[in-house]
């Protein structure tokens, strides 16, 4: 069986890369293929979604959640159904506005193992 | 629990106590502060003579944004500013309508005040006396600094100051976009250098009383360097611009020095690895300029240093708690000696401080300076077994990181090959082991964590409307401005880069004739090129 592909993506123009540097690594190690997309628009996203055909899109947040609502209307409008999640500094309100609309959110200080079991839980692949 | 080892944070193994014979004899007969090389302290009455500057950063939303929380800090007792522009229009050097940014407006505004052009910065600084305040007028990023302070500096000559009697600082900071969050487009190293070294000869001809360039540390540190690898990176970075400026042969070594003297490293939660790291960095500083350039001037090799506490070290977790945290980092500066301090907000891991948690940054400081007595003594550890040798040991090996960066080709070599990034990545992973591992524990993130958070503290939202604003005055802009001289200052500058001359000078000019930060970004980024960051994300 081929990994899983997730594809990693930062929604604001900071490239701040320490977080997708541990995330990467843990999902690597985790058994998945990661695909490394950048500071990237969200027609970019969508376009780099479908043609990898990913199983799984993670948004690196640095900025505001309009911005990341935007990316997930932008995906909806492609007809990508891939589920996302989020890691990042998302305030509490973001979470609950980002979570409404199914995307699971992982704020600083959340355990790797925990982002790992969720791209498990996400992509329906077992250790 | 997994059983820890005993190491500073970085990795120096510790005894379980200190004693005479670890301390080298160096070490055993230490100067007086305020004596070469400094290692107990810049001057011989400390804080008594000189209390560290409350020096906190702050920016948001849109000029008027800017203006009113800088006066605000001012009234609460800050000592001096930091203009914080917006990252993504400011590091980028890209005006608001540039399509990268229009594809993410409503981030416009979230990490800094959005200033495009002088008439920005005036707004930035409405109320606010620039004769009498101590400013960092922004550009921590080394590709934004001259248009920053040109900004800054045309709105003092608009104002019918005159240059030399503004004090202040720069930055033009190698360690936070070459190695820490690099924007989409930034100038290539070599390129940053010859513009920051523009930088030192502009001011050392105009500016007597500003700091025309000060490297961080902190960036490097929170970036993923060691402490000692934080000194080490800092004084390559140092002595790269100082043999840069050597060869041009147009600023003397004993100016250029001072120039260079000031600096900024990051206090963590290591508590005395740090204090040692910045009584290392002090000694350090003279021995390089005196032992490598032959600089005899005691003055001259005096180390001035800001300092930071970690961002990294504050949690999203109960916020509240790094209010002890800040206190905690905040307090080892003092008892290190150092010339100035912010200290990061607690609600650092959601958003940029709302004004309570700026005002209460403000306060922390108060308290260490009034409430304490700390400021009475000077290098109240000196003498200690376990800081003695342990500020011995920092200073051996940031030595030897600066021997591997030399044989890596030098600090900028070091960068373009992705050495300096590997270094720090690998220290990145090593760390969130040891939080995974639980070798490393935080208080509410992987030991004594609580799913309820009584203080309902969330991410403070700035101003939404900083991105159509922003629109509306770079419109008002150009339909006001005298468009045949703003153009012809462009060329100008885009012959200056060219040609290989002071590009300080002709940034000043251009912003002079509001030409905007994204036209300085085009021409830079036609004349000087885009880097490739070595690390992928």
């Amino acid at each position: 069986m081929t990994a899983a592909r997730i594809l990693v993506a930062k929604t604001s123009l900071d490239g701040h890369w320490r977080g997708i540097n541990v995330v990467s690594r843990a999902l690597r190690d985790g058994g998945f293929e990661v695909i490394l997309a950048g500071m990237v628009t969200a027609d970019t996203i969508a376009r780099v979604a479908a043609d990898e055909d990913v199983d799984l899109i993670g948004l690196n947040v640095g900025g505001r959640v309009e911005v990341v609502e935007r990316i997930l209307d932008t995906l909806a409008e492609h007809g990508v159904k891939t589920p996302v999640f989020a890691g990042g500094t998302i305030p509490h309100y973001a979470v609950e506005k980002l979570e409404k609309r199914g995307v699971r959110c992982f704020p600083p200080g959340s355990s790797l193992d925990d982002i790992v079991a969720c791209a498990r839980e996400l992509t329906g692949t077992v250790a | 629990m997994t059983r820890r080892e005993w190491t500073t944070v970085s990795g120096i193994p510790l005894k379980p106590a200190y004693g005479p014979d670890d301390v080298p004899s160096e070490y055993k007969t230490s100067a007086a502060p305020g004596t070469v090389p400094y290692l107990r302290g810049a001057h011989p009455l400390g804080y008594r003579s000189k209390p560290w500057r409350i020096f906190q950063l702050s920016g948001f939303g849109n000029p008027e944004d800017e203006a009113e929380r800088i006066r605000y800090l001012l009234e609460k007792g800050g000592t001096g500013f930091i203009m914080e522009h917006d990252r993504m229009t400011g590091d980028n050097l890209y005006d608001v309508d540039h399509p990268e940014v229009v594809a993410r407006r409503e981030d416009v505004g979230i990490s800094g005040a959005v200033i495009m052009s002088a008439r920005d910065c005036e707004l930035a600084l409405t109320g606010i006396d620039q004769a009498a305040n101590y400013a960092h007028a922004g550009g921590g990023v080394a590709q934004h600094a001259p248009f920053a302070m040109a900004a800054y500096w045309n709105v003092a000559l608009r104002r019918g100051l005159k240059l030399e009697q503004l004090n202040g600082t720069g930055q033009a900071d190698f360690f936070l976009t070459y190695i820490g969050c690099p924007p989409l487009h930034q100038i290539p190293p070599a390129a940053a250098l010859k513009v920051n070294c523009d930088i030192i000869e502009f001011c050392n001809q105009n500016l007597p009383n500003w700091v025309p360039v000060s490297m961080a540390g902190y960036n490097g540190a929170d970036s993923g360097l060691n402490a000692y690898q934080e000194l080490g990176a800092l004084f390559a970075c140092n002595i790269a611009h100082l043999d840069e400026i050597k060869r041009r042969g147009t600023v003397p070594l004993e100016k250029l020095a001072t120039a260079l003297g000031g600096v900024s490293f990051r206090m963590a939660m290591d508590f005395f690895e740090d204090i040692c790291k910045i009584r290392a960095a002090r000694k350090m500083w003279h021995d390089i300029l005196r032992d490598r350039y032959g600089i005899t001037d005691e003055r001259a090799t005096r180390l001035r240093i800001h300092i930071v506490t970690a961002g990294s070290a504050m949690t999203y977790q109960e916020p509240v708690n790094n209010i002890v945290r800040g206190t905690v980092m905040g307090l080892s500066a003092v008892l290190a000696g150092v010339q100035s301090m912010g200290i990061s907000a607690y609600d650092e891991a959601l958003s940029v401080p709302s004004e309570q948690a700026h005002q209460q940054s403000v306060r922390a400081q108060q308290i260490l300076m009034h409430e304490t007595n700390l400021t009475a003594v000077t290098d109240p550890l000196g003498g200690s077994f376990y800081v003695e040798s342990l500020t011995a040991e920092l200073e051996e090996r940031a030595y030897e990181f600066m021997r591997e960066i030399d044989e890596n080709g030098g600090f900028i070599a070091a960068l373009e090959s992705g050495f300096l990034h590997g270094v720090a990545s690998e220290n990145q992973l090593r760390l969130e082991d040891m939080i995974s591992e639980g070798t490393r524990e935080i208080v509410g993130v992987n030991v004594h964590t609580s799913d309820h958070d009584p203080f309902n503290i969330d991410g403070f939202q700035g101003s939404l409307d900083a991105w159509e604003r922003g629109m509306q005055r770079l419109e008002t802009l150009r339909n006001e401005r005298d468009t045949d001289v703003a153009m012809r200052a462009i060329d100008d500058l885009a012959k200056t880069c060219a040609d290989g001359g002071n590009v300080m000078a002709s940034v000043m000019d251009a912003v002079g004739k509001d030409v905007t930060v994204g036209e300085v970004g085009e021409v830079f980024r036609t004349e000087f090129g885009s880097w490739k960051f070595p690390v992928s994300f």
